[in-house]
């Protein structure tokens, strides 16, 4: 026991030492993270441009009303050419024009007509351009109400305004109500509640795999043999470097967990299944870097083909975009690599309040692959090893 | 021949016999399209199947069935009949519909009494989308019947007799709403995410020859190659030479048929064939520069693979070759165009979505240019001390 924890301190110290290896566990995860979470914010929300060539104050009225829409994310253009590039380059999914000469037109009781950017072909513009609509409905509605009062010659038009979008507060609409039919939510939180735990799966594994090259480096140097020349026994060799992984990869997790909830206030669902979710991550990320240490001949093609594969299995396994958005074909095949059921894992206990035992499948499945990695990995590296 | 050309041929032989180089510069990015292409394959147009239950069957309810018939709503929507609320919230949650409409009984009616029945929307959890425009769809229909209603109770509150909130009634009924939309074709392609993420994994497996390239200076180093070189009778700088044009071939090559196989094979749109040359090999340039830079910074192979790999990561992920830099906010947006493969990004946007050719293009090819030639300035005089060292 003593030979295997001390084969782990030594690769550890290596590790420690390595800067380029805490950048890769440490700073890269995070800015991610950060970068990740601060752009998946919009799964329900349309980002609209709107370009005001000096509509007065009807336009800036209806501006604050489109700001004020739960559903519309709204960014301002000093020009139509600025707004045409916007949409056209998808960081809006529509612009709105407001005329010149927009408030008096209304005024003098002529109807106008706003422009709002969308191709008949582009299903996403045209989504975002019937967000717009309704908004632009409801401010239309005081601006008639407005008018049909102040022309029966009952009060100014500002006066009637006021009254009617006092009326609007009031008086009783044709509600629109909505019902979630279901509470089997499929998808991560939004924000960082979606990149922290997405980020955690795919980068604890990737880190562990690039560092194969370690193993592959212990080979070379010949370390190994100088160690079957002292009196320690094979398995204590296997036991040490297999725990060494294991402990990087527990503590990178650890590190996105605590920076998670403590840093962007992401809620990790119940502590006693988070747990048992990040160690045996932690394991299956193990057997997995102990596995690429035995079947790569070079450090460099750990360090290059590691990262790509860390890449692709997380992208089959939902790390890049949920899983709910592919085909059921593609789905299956996701759930092949264990990336899907850790995601899948996060997803109950972070969305749907899971605990323990609801998540338990994903577990027992993890636990799965997680023994047959490092069966695997003890089988080659023995072979290695002898 | 020369002995750049000597040296080049030398390295290009290396990084082929080499199979890690292969699969950085061709098989991974093409992989990592593929899977990008078949993912995105059922989003890539936003269109959804709402249902509608007509419990009313009077003459307002009519109006809104055949306002979702809309012609402008057809790229949205497809609009199923349903029996009950019932059965379209079970084909809601089964995901047959992603969101549905229930006109109540009486709804018609109610249009001129003091409450008028609301309109419910079934929406499901994994479906807030679908759920909003659904909502917002009704609402732009409701908000009519609103703004009559409103024109007479404001008439009212102005002072209108109370015996000819009748006849006002009727007026109204007549009015329609004074702001309309009309819809502005932008002329555009739709980005597709492949057309996207093709180009950004090619540049993010191109920025990884700058740690390739300086980890096998270093190597060659240490085993005293380059000494062996600067013994014949070659200068400094042509053994430069050999290495840039090593990578200014491997790069063009590994961006050159990853856009021609993503093209026939994946559906991916790149946009003018001469402009994505010209990009292609201004990113290469700026890659040769960036590589001589961390050669020229670094002083054993270590530092070489740590700096590398700092400057290949945080490129990529400020230039947006991870996430859709459209998508990110305002800040992220302009911290990407401090980079030259954000540039590169925009100018691979561009093309893809608002067509056009050189001319394009001009801008972010200029900048990624600016930003080469800052990074080969500083090199030049680093590097000298590499190779003499």
């Amino acid at each position: 026991m003593r030979a295997a924890l001390a084969v782990t301190g030594a690769s550890l110290r290596r590790v420690g030492r390595d800067r380029r290896a805490l950048f890769f566990l440490v700073v890269l995860p995070i800015v991610v993270i950060v970068i990740v979470g601060a752009t998946v914010r919009g799964f329900s929300t349309v980002r609209v441009g709107v370009v005001d060539l000096g509509a007065g104050r009807a336009g800036r009225s209806l501006t604050v009303a489109m700001q004020r829409a739960g559903n519309l994310d709204v960014r301002r253009y000093p020009s139509l050419d600025a707004a045409t590039t916007a949409v056209a380059r998808g960081e809006v999914s529509t612009a709105v024009v407001l005329p010149r000469g927009m408030s008096s037109a209304i005024r003098s009781g002529r109807a106008v007509t706003v422009a709002v950017m969308a191709d008949r072909a582009n299903s996403t513009q045209q989504a975002a351009a019937a967000a717009v609509a309704s908004v632009v409905a409801e401010e239309g509605a005081l601006v008639q109400a407005a008018s049909f009062s102040s022309s029966q010659g009952l009060g100014s038009y500002e006066q009637d305004l006021a009254r009617a979008t006092t009326l609007q507060r009031r008086a009783a609409q044709v509600g629109v109500v909505t019902r979630i039919v279901d509470s089997n939510a499929q998808t991560l939180p939004q924000g960082f509640g979606y990149s922290a735990p997405t980020m955690l799966v795919l980068f604890v594994f990737l880190n562990a795999v690039a560092s194969g090259a370690v193993i592959v480096e212990t080979r070379r140097m010949g370390l190994y043999e100088r160690m079957a020349a002292a009196p320690v026994r094979q398995s204590a060799i296997v036991v040490g470097e297999t725990f060494a992984y294991f402990t990087v990869a527990l503590g990178q997790a650890l590190l996105i967990v605590l920076v998670g909830a403590m840093v962007f206030g992401v809620s990790w669902g119940d502590p006693l299944a988070a747990s048992v979710l990040v160690v045996l991550w932690a394991l299956v990320a193990a057997g997995a870097g102990v596995l690429s240490g035995t079947l790569f001949r070079t450090p460099e093609q750990a360090g290059a083909i590691g990262p790509p594969v860390g890449i692709v299995l997380g992208m089959l396994g939902g790390c890049m975009w949920p899983l709910s958005i592919v085909s059921g074909f593609m789905r299956q095949v996701g759930h092949l690599t264990p990336q899907a059921w850790a995601v899948d894992g996060w997803t109950d206990l972070m969305s749907r309040n899971g605990t323990l035992v609801s998540v338990g499948p994903e577990l027992a499945v993890l636990a799965g692959f997680a023994a047959g990695l490092i069966l695997l990995s003890t089988v080659r590296l023995r072979r290695v090893l002898a | 021949m020369p002995a750049p050309l000597l040296i080049a041929a030398k390295d290009l032989r290396q990084r082929l016999r080499d199979r890690s180089a292969l699969v950085i510069g061709l098989v991974a990015p093409l992989v990592i399209a593929a899977l990008m292409s078949v993912a995105f394959r059922g989003v890539e147009t936003f269109h959804f199947d709402l249902g509608v239950v007509d419990a009313d069957g009077g003459p307002v309810a009519a109006q809104l069935v055949r306002a979702l018939h809309a012609p402008e709503l057809s790229p949205v929507i497809t609009v199923r009949a349903q029996d009950s609320e019932f059965r379209a919230a079970a084909a809601v949650r089964s995901r047959t519909l992603q969101a549905a409409i229930v006109i109540p009984p009486g709804f018609s009616a109610s249009m001129t009494g003091a409450r008028p029945e609301p309109i419910t929307t079934l929406a499901s959890v994994n479906n807030a989308l679908a759920a909003s425009i659904t909502s917002s769809i009704v609402s732009t229909f409701t908000a009519q019947l609103d703004a009559d209603r409103l024109s007479v109770a404001t008439a009212v509150a102005a002072g209108a007799p109370g015996g000819r909130v009748a006849a006002l009634a009727g007026e109204a009924a007549g009015l329609r709403i004074p702001i309309q939309l009309v819809q502005r074709p932008v002329g555009s392609r739709e980005l597709k995410p492949v057309s996207y993420y093709s180009p950004a994994m090619a540049l993010f497996f191109l920025l990884f020859l700058i740690t390739f390239t300086s980890r096998s200076f270093f190597v060659e180093r240490a085993e005293g190659m380059i000494e062996r070189m600067r013994a014949a009778p070659i200068r400094p700088s042509e053994i430069l030479a050999g290495k840039a044009l090593s990578v200014l071939v491997f790069g063009t090559a590994s961006m050159g048929v990853l856009a021609l196989v993503t093209t026939v094979a994946f559906g991916a749109y790149w946009g003018s064939p001469a402009a994505v040359a010209v990009v292609c090999l201004a990113m290469v340039v700026s890659v040769v520069c960036l590589t001589a830079l961390v050669i020229g910074l670094a002083r054993t192979q270590r530092q070489a693979e740590g700096i590398a790999s700092a400057v290949v990561f945080g490129l990529a992920l400020l230039g947006g070759n991870f996430v859709l830099v459209s998508a990110e906010p305002d800040l992220l947006r302009r911290l990407a165009l401090l980079t030259p493969n954000g540039w590169a990004l925009r100018a691979f946007t561009d093309l893809a979505t608002r067509g056009g050719g050189l001319h394009t293009v001009a801008v972010p090819v200029l900048a990624i240019l600016a930003f080469s030639a800052v990074a080969g300035v500083a090199a030049v005089s680093l590097s000298r001390r590499a190779v003499s060292a």
